[in-house]
């Protein structure tokens, strides 16, 4: 197991009037190279959860182990931590500080000791990674590129330090739908050739159930729901109860079988679904 | 962590007397507690001060804690006047010798005094400004400043600026938390290393949060024009300040406090 978390609970601002209890009690498992999906509603503590795993948050109790180790425990380096385990924020833009994309890129592996040849390496790895040519957009100020190439920017400045997993917090969010899609096939091509460990924060059920291999549901600080998107969106009703919703590929197909269809639900690309329902309505079940 | 310590120093929700109290005859109140506080002369007169504040505290029902951290930043403050009284102010009977140091009874009378009224000060203050929240607080003093209007003094703009800055006050706390915690993710180091090298760390903090305290106030400013804002005279209000009975209670028994000490020179 990469990441474990062990009876995991956060408080924010305890034993004042403003306490919140965000987690409460999470246990959980992250393989290596997994494709991992965290959806529940907003403030479910899905973004409290994911920053325990590169130790920016310490849990009030229970334990977040790496590699079978406490983080907390004190022979481990967090900050060296944090370049294996990268973490972009929600709307990452925000954090976009230098002159140059070249420097801002660079901010993350010079951080962690990288100098000359090396570091430029990184640069332009990130930078391509992110379908961003380095030789345009090195010497660009972030701050005049459009929104949607901030946010590559600051993916970029992540991927340059080369991390073993990386956790995106709703990295699509207020996206259009073709940067949206972009951006998740180079997350997913990464995670094919790179065997990158992704965590992926959302709550948009099209984007992750074609994605991941394996969810997690998170509702009022705890895990409801876990498994693969399958077995997942096939509990359609208790996710609706939480104020998500499956996929609508999911919902057609799971109608489809309300009517008595012979029909496999666990199908989330339009390709399969429309194949699945081609073959089993247009033959031998024709309506 | 930084965003606590702020937002509580200030307002502690509640439905306590002082919780409910007009603003306004908050403000007066503190004005005249802290002008009886400097007319006292003798170690009765706090008695009697202490006996009224710590009603109002019990009443108020705020946890200690709160005190002792409000006290906090004024302690070494505090400690040196004691020690500066203490070893420096002479006269009446001597207490202790050490050499050429002496402590005298009029230096532990001065430095006890002192001490106090620096202490009672800063618990009126924090009794208050703990159970006022900030939006009635600009409230409050946009009405005392009024009467000033036609010498040119501009409350209602005074308040609006007060509360637009609280009002962002959180907002920008939580931001700074939030890109704090992005730039750590990419390995910035906020915590080691000598002072020079910790200003210079901390611009990847401060560039992004201007930029974004930029564009909040942006926002702001267009959509106060969009729904054609003007500020001061015909203005109504969404919530009108009303004094009531127990509002007058309250300023005429803090003026008879204020006089009864200044009258019986207790
Ligand atoms: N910095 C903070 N201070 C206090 N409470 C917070 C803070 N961040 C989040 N919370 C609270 O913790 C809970 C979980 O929030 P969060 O992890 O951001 O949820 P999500 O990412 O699923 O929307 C919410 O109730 C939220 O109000
Ligand atoms: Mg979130």
């Amino acid at each position: 197991m990469l990441i474990e978390a062990r009876n995991l609970s956060y408080e924010y601002m305890p034993g004042t009037p403003f306490q919140v209890e965000a987690l409460k009690n999470i246990t959980l498992g992250i393989e290596k190279g997994s494709f991992v999906g965290i959806i529940g509603e907003t403030g479910s503590g899905k973004s409290t959860f994911v920053q325990h795993f590169n130790g920016l948050l310490k849990p009030t109790s229970g334990q977040l182990l790496v590699n079978g180790k406490d983080i907390w425990s004190h022979s481990i380096d967090l900050r060296a931590l944090r370049t294996k385990i990268a973490l972009l924020f929600q709307f990452p833009e925000h954090q976009l500080f230098e002159e140059t994309v070249f420097k801002d890129v660079a901010f993350g592996p010079r951080n962690s000791g990288l100098k000359g040849k090396e570091l430029a390496g990184r640069v332009r790895m990130g930078l391509e990674m992110m379908g961003l040519d380095y030789e345009i957009y090195r010497d660009r100020s972030p701050f005049t590129l459009s929104g949607g190439e901030k946010r590559r920017v600051a993916m970029a400045g992540i991927l340059a330090m080369s991390p073993e997993v990386i956790i995106l917090d709703e990295p699509t969010a207020g996206m259009d739908p073709l940067g949206r899609q972009n951006f998740l096939e180079q997350i997913e091509r990464l995670h094919r050739e790179e065997n990158l460990t992704v965590i992926l924060v959302t709550h948009n059920m099209e984007e992750i159930a074609c994605l991941a291999d394996k969810l997690f549901v998170f509702s009022r600080g705890k895990i409801v729901l876990q498994g693969s998107p399958g077995d997942v969106f096939a509990s359609a009703e208790q996710i609706r109860e939480i104020g998500l919703d499956v996929p609508s590929l999911t919902r057609l197909l799971q109608e489809l079988k309300k009517k008595g269809k012979n029909i496999r639900t666990d199908l989330f690309t339009a390709e399969e679904a429309a194949a699945e329902i081609l073959c089993r309505l247009g033959g031998r079940d024709r309506l | 962590m930084s965003m606590q310590s702020i937002t509580l120093g200030h307002y502690i929700p509640g439905n306590s007397l002082l919780h409910q109290l007009d603003p306004r005859v908050k403000l007066i109140s503190l004005f005249i507690l802290i002008v009886a506080l400097f007319l006292i002369k003798t170690f009765n007169g706090f008695f009697f001060y202490i006996f009224f504040i710590g009603a109002l505290f019990i009443s108020s029902r705020l946890p200690w804690k709160y005190f002792f951290r409000g006290l906090k930043p004024v302690l070494f403050i505090v400690l040196f006047t004691l020690i500066l009284h203490f070893l420096f102010t002479k006269g009446g009977e001597v207490y202790w010798r050490l050499g050429a140091l002496t402590v005298e009874e009029m230096g532990v009378f001065m430095g006890t005094f002192m001490t106090l009224r620096l202490i009672l000060l800063v618990v009126t203050t924090l009794l208050i400004t703990l159970t006022t929240s900030p939006v009635a607080f600009a409230d409050g003093i946009e009405h005392l400043l009024r009467p000033l209007r036609p010498l040119g003094v501009p409350g209602y703009e005074i308040a609006m600026m007060m509360t637009i800055a609280l009002r962002f006050i959180p907002t920008l706390m939580e931001e700074s938390d939030k890109i704090r915690k992005a730039q750590m993710a990419r390995g910035a180091d906020f915590e080691t290393g000598n002072i020079f090298r910790r200003a210079r760390n901390m611009i990847p903090l401060l560039v992004p949060l201007f930029v974004s305290a930029f564009r909040r106030a942006d926002d702001l400013a267009v959509a106060m024009e969009a729904r054609c804002y003007r500020g001061g005279e015909q203005r109504t209000k969404m919530r009108e300040l009303k004094a009531h009975f127990l509002d007058y209670v309250g300023i005429f028994t803090v003026s008879g406090i204020c006089l009864a000490i200044f009258f019986t020179g207790i």
